[in-house]
């Protein structure tokens, strides 16, 4: 495929973000900040053990609290379930630490603290499944009736026949190697401002990625008409894939409106914020892996265990997702993936940063590392000789019309002057390379995949873009406007995106799976164009030129070749819409993937980190990481320069520090002190390196970039620290004891 | 617990409030003053997200901070920073050097930086990573922010000069 690149005015321009003015002067509003007349506050009474039955609850002096205006009990919320097996409040037993038992609704959150410490639950304790291997023991304890050996979901594939491949690879390695639980950390905690005042119709504001689920979660609990739920998305700080899904607090907050008659807030304490997230759980991987003696890779198995804690919502996705990323990097002959997730009675976990792809990718990359020192090849060569390219259709029918991954791998390698560093470095210095796919959108995990758009065009020459995904700081309302307006030959800053309110959104998935960029991007290119086909007629009459030939660009529209011609968009604008017809231009478009399933663009990166071990006290020090990432076409390049740098941040934050502590199934660190993230001084040097495939299916070309670049970040550091110690630490975080531990 | 009436001004207005004894300066500020600008985060003082600056310019984390102990006093929060419409060189910066993403904790990050170049235009990298140590931010792991930093202090560096030739 030739890569062309148009000459685009507006589109791979440097634009600051369309919301930016308002963040830097904290003009900007999140849910924390909404004030609603006679709004009151939560507070929720949570369980301390692990596994209890509840014999009793007297909430009779919390309710004698001055200023308590409702109480909601397990007696209030019966058959108000989440996901598969939750109970919204546990009538007969709670399943893990901090489960939410009795919600208070109060006028101040002091008094609805004060009261939440005088409910009165009286449990009876019981002995407690805390260990994923141990819960799938024969003798363990069932705790859920439908989970026979503890098992909530089970995803099996096979590709070829891959006994026979392995029988005839001259070199097969297998590893086993275990991630530690997490806590997605972003920086607004979880809250929601809930009004439930008017009878059958709920209004909630709260941070999240898809504004759309939630309301069809909300509906489906409360059994209302998904219509009569209206999300209202304001700013929502961080996703980090973790506001993927309603949890309790949004119901709590909810039914406490209902019940008082008044908005209710309900917002996380800082130790709250670490059970009320729900990020990944411990995962144990064991993988196997098989080339032939030229160093070609013939074969990938994985087994995967997922600690998914006390009950499953959504969480079956990350087996569906690492089930696919298998053969994503390398054509393979034949391919066996398992995975399972086992209940304990640890929170009930969803995934961190990465959607467990990352955290996978972790496991493999490093697997894939050693199979390759075990063959005598550097990593560099092995990974340029087994790498998929573009036409190259995955066995389980990926297919990449676009695919700049070699190029990823040379130019990374060439520029971090890897051939120099590469087994020369001095001891306790290391050099590793991390390579990693990611598809852009996920057709199938949801009842549809369609993302709509709808653009109005204002006679003073300006645009209202809708669209119905949100934007959590990955800057895609930004994205979508310089789309707009590329289309319409005006500027990002003419057009104002209007989004946030399930009223008046389009049609969105919401931005997860990678998805905004790919699909609302085309949609709202489609819209775009739809307004410029209106536009153009208009146009065509008053220039006397072909509406096919007409160019819209700088504010102006004039016929190819022809630009002494032009007219100001602004008349064409005026002249459509006080016209004898009085035309009003209103472009509306969509986009759904021609697929049954799956997407149509695939991106793919390569990192390389250098890191110094300091083998006294096993800390890791990460000098620089070189990046490269084939984005399709670099929308805003800036912006995307700053995805890819906030996924170093996190990928680096992951394999070196994040860990939730766990003793009983109770979280030892939590707080931001405790749960290590890096600082400012920790960050390494980043060279970014932006390649550009232009992809046939993608809104000028482009694909995603919002979570492609973490896949390559653990594994690159942690295949650094091999290089540094000559061996693996196969157990993340690579704390400093696990990486002491592994010197020796 | 009885109230307590204290004077706080907060960007050059004076404010008469009644408060508890154990209410934090941000409390005052978003609940009392409806002035949201300044962000709640962990409220423990780990995150650097209720960051504003007192008299002399100084980071004070508003979550840890007694309101009754600022009876009398002045100080700067994040609404405080621009002139007018004119944005400050730190904000600027932030913007054009794309430094803020989801904006929860950029009210923070501005005020630690500005606390840094209200006494340092010229600060080293090491000065930055000082000024900055007390802040998390996870979606830009503070690369640009450090160069949006960089660039805000480049030109104020260049207002001294200007200034100081007219």
């Amino acid at each position: 495929m030739a890569r062309v690149k148009d000459d685009l005015a507006v589109v791979g321009k440097n634009w600051a973000r369309l919301d930016g003015i308002d963040k830097v002067s904290g003009r900007s509003i999140f849910a924390d900040d909404v004030r609603l007349p006679g709004m009151l506050f939560g507070k929720v009474v949570r369980s301390p053990y692990a596994h209890a039955r509840i014999l009793n609850i007297d909430t009779s002096a919390a309710e004698a609290v001055p200023g308590v205006k409702a109480v909601v009990t397990p007696e209030d919320a019966k058959d108000i379930w989440i996901g598969i097996n939750q109970p919204l409040l546990p009538a007969e037993k709670v399943n893990h630490v901090g489960q939410e038992v009795v919600a208070i609704a109060a006028i101040s959150e002091a008094a609805a603290t004060e009261a939440a410490a005088l409910v009165k639950v009286e449990y009876e304790r019981l002995p407690a499944l805390l260990d994923v291997e141990k819960a799938l023991a024969d003798n363990a304890a069932q705790l859920h009736a439908k989970a026979e050996h503890n098992i909530g979901w089970k995803q099996e594939d096979v590709h070829g026949d891959p006994d026979a491949v392995f029988a005839a690879c001259e070199f097969v390695r297998e590893d086993r190697y275990v991630t530690h639980p997490t806590h997605n950390c972003y920086a607004e905690y979880h809250v929601c401002v809930a009004d439930f005042t008017k009878p059958g119709k709920l209004k909630m504001w709260t941070p999240t990625q898809t504004a759309l689920l939630f309301q069809q979660s909300l509906a489906a609990g409360f059994k209302l008409p998904a219509s009569d739920v209206r999300l209202l998305t304001l700013n929502s700080g961080g996703g980090f894939t973790g506001r993927t899904s309603t949890r309790p607090h949004h119901f709590l907050a909810a039914m406490l409106s209902r019940k008082s008659g008044r908005p209710v807030r309900l917002r996380a304490s800082g130790d709250e914020e670490f059970i009320m997230c729900r990020a990944g759980g411990k995962v144990i991987y064991k993988l196997r892996s098989g080339a032939d003696k030229d160093g070609r890779l013939k074969v990938i198995e994985a087994d995967l265990l997922f600690d998914t804690g006390a009950y499953v919502e959504s969480q079956m996705i990350v087996t569906l997702l690492t089930s696919k990323y298998i053969h994503a990097l390398y054509p393979l002959e034949a391919s066996r993936y398992r995975g399972r997730l086992v209940h304990t009675n640890n929170l009930p976990y969803y995934f961190h940063h990465g959607g467990g792809i990352a955290q996978f990718q972790f496991a493999l990359g490093q697997h894939i590392d050693g199979l390759a020192r075990d063959i005598g090849m550097d990593p560099v060569d092995f990974n340029l000789l087994n790498a998929v390219e573009e036409g190259h259709t995955t066995m389980e029918g990926a297919h990449y019309a676009s695919c700049g991954l070699k190029e990823c791998i040379e130019k990374t390698a060439s520029l971090a002057g890897w051939k120099d560093k590469y087994g020369k470095l001095p001891k306790y210095k290391g050099i590793g390379i991390g390579i990693g796919a990611m598809a852009s959108g996920a057709k199938g995990l949801f009842k549809h995949d369609t993302s709509a758009a709808f653009v109005k065009v204002t006679d003073d020459g300006k645009a209202s873009l809708f669209v119905g995904l949100p934007d959590m700081g990955q800057s895609s309302h930004t994205a979508m406007a310089i789309i707009c307006a590329e289309v319409l030959g005006i500027t990002p800053n003419d057009i104002n995106v209007i989004s946030g309110d399930t009223d008046s959104d389009p049609l969105d998935v919401g931005a997860f799976t990678q998805r905004g960029t790919f699909n609302t991007g085309n949609a709202t290119r489609n819209a775009a164009l739809d307004a410029r086909n209106q536009l153009a007629k208009t146009a065509a009459a008053l220039l006397e030129a072909d509406e096919a030939t007409l160019v819209f660009r700088d504010h102006k529209v004039y016929p190819q070749g022809a630009e002494d011609q032009a007219i100001p968009f602004k008349k064409v604008v005026y002249q459509t819409l006080h016209s004898r017809e009085g035309r009003f231009v209103m472009g509306r478009g969509f986009y759904n993937s021609p697929l049954e399933k799956g997407t149509m663009a695939y991106s793919f990166g390569a990192q390389i980190a250098e890191v110094t071990v300091d083998p006294g006290t096993g800390v890791v020090t990460v000098h620089k990481i070189t990046a490269a990432h084939d984005v399709g076409r670099a929308i805003n390049p800036r912006i995307v320069e700053g995805q890819i740098d906030g996924q170093i941040f996190s990928g680096m934050s992951q394999v070196l520090y994040e860990e939730t502590i766990l003793e009983d199934g109770q979280v030892m660190n939590p707080s931001r002190i405790d749960y290590k993230m890096p600082r400012a001084f920790e960050m390494p040097e980043v060279e970014h390196i932006i390649v550009e495939t232009i992809d046939p299916n993608g809104p000028f070309g482009a694909k995603e970039v919002g979570e492609g670049p973490i896949v390559c970040t653990m594994q690159a550091i942690a295949n650094a620290v091999t290089h540094a110690i000559g061996n693996q630490v196969t157990e993340m975080p690579l704390s400093p004891w696990r990486v002491i531990k592994a010197i020796k | 617990m009885s109230k307590q009436l204290i004077t706080l001004t907060v960007n050059g207005d004076a404010y008469e409030v009644a408060v508890e004894p154990q209410q934090t300066l941000l409390e005052v500020l978003r609940d009392t003053l409806n002035m949201t600008g300044t962000k709640r985060g962990c409220t423990a003082g780990s995150c650097g997200v209720c960051t504003v600056n007192g008299e002399r310019g100084q980071a004070i984390l508003s979550c840890m901070a007694l309101a009754v102990e600022w009876d009398g006093r002045s100080l700067t929060t994040v609404e405080g920073v621009a002139d007018g419409n004119e944005l400050h060189p730190v904000q600027q910066a932030f913007l054009e050097f794309g430094a803020v993403q989801c904006g929860f904790c950029t009210p923070g990050l501005i005020m630690s930086a500005k606390a840094l170049l209200d006494v340092n235009t010229d600060p080293t990298d090491a000065d930055i990573n000082v000024a900055m140590a007390g802040a998390i931010c996870r979606c830009t792991g503070h690369i640009k922010v450090k160069k949006a930093i960089r660039e805000a202090a480049r030109v104020l560096r260049a207002r001294e000069v200007s200034d100081g030739a007219s």
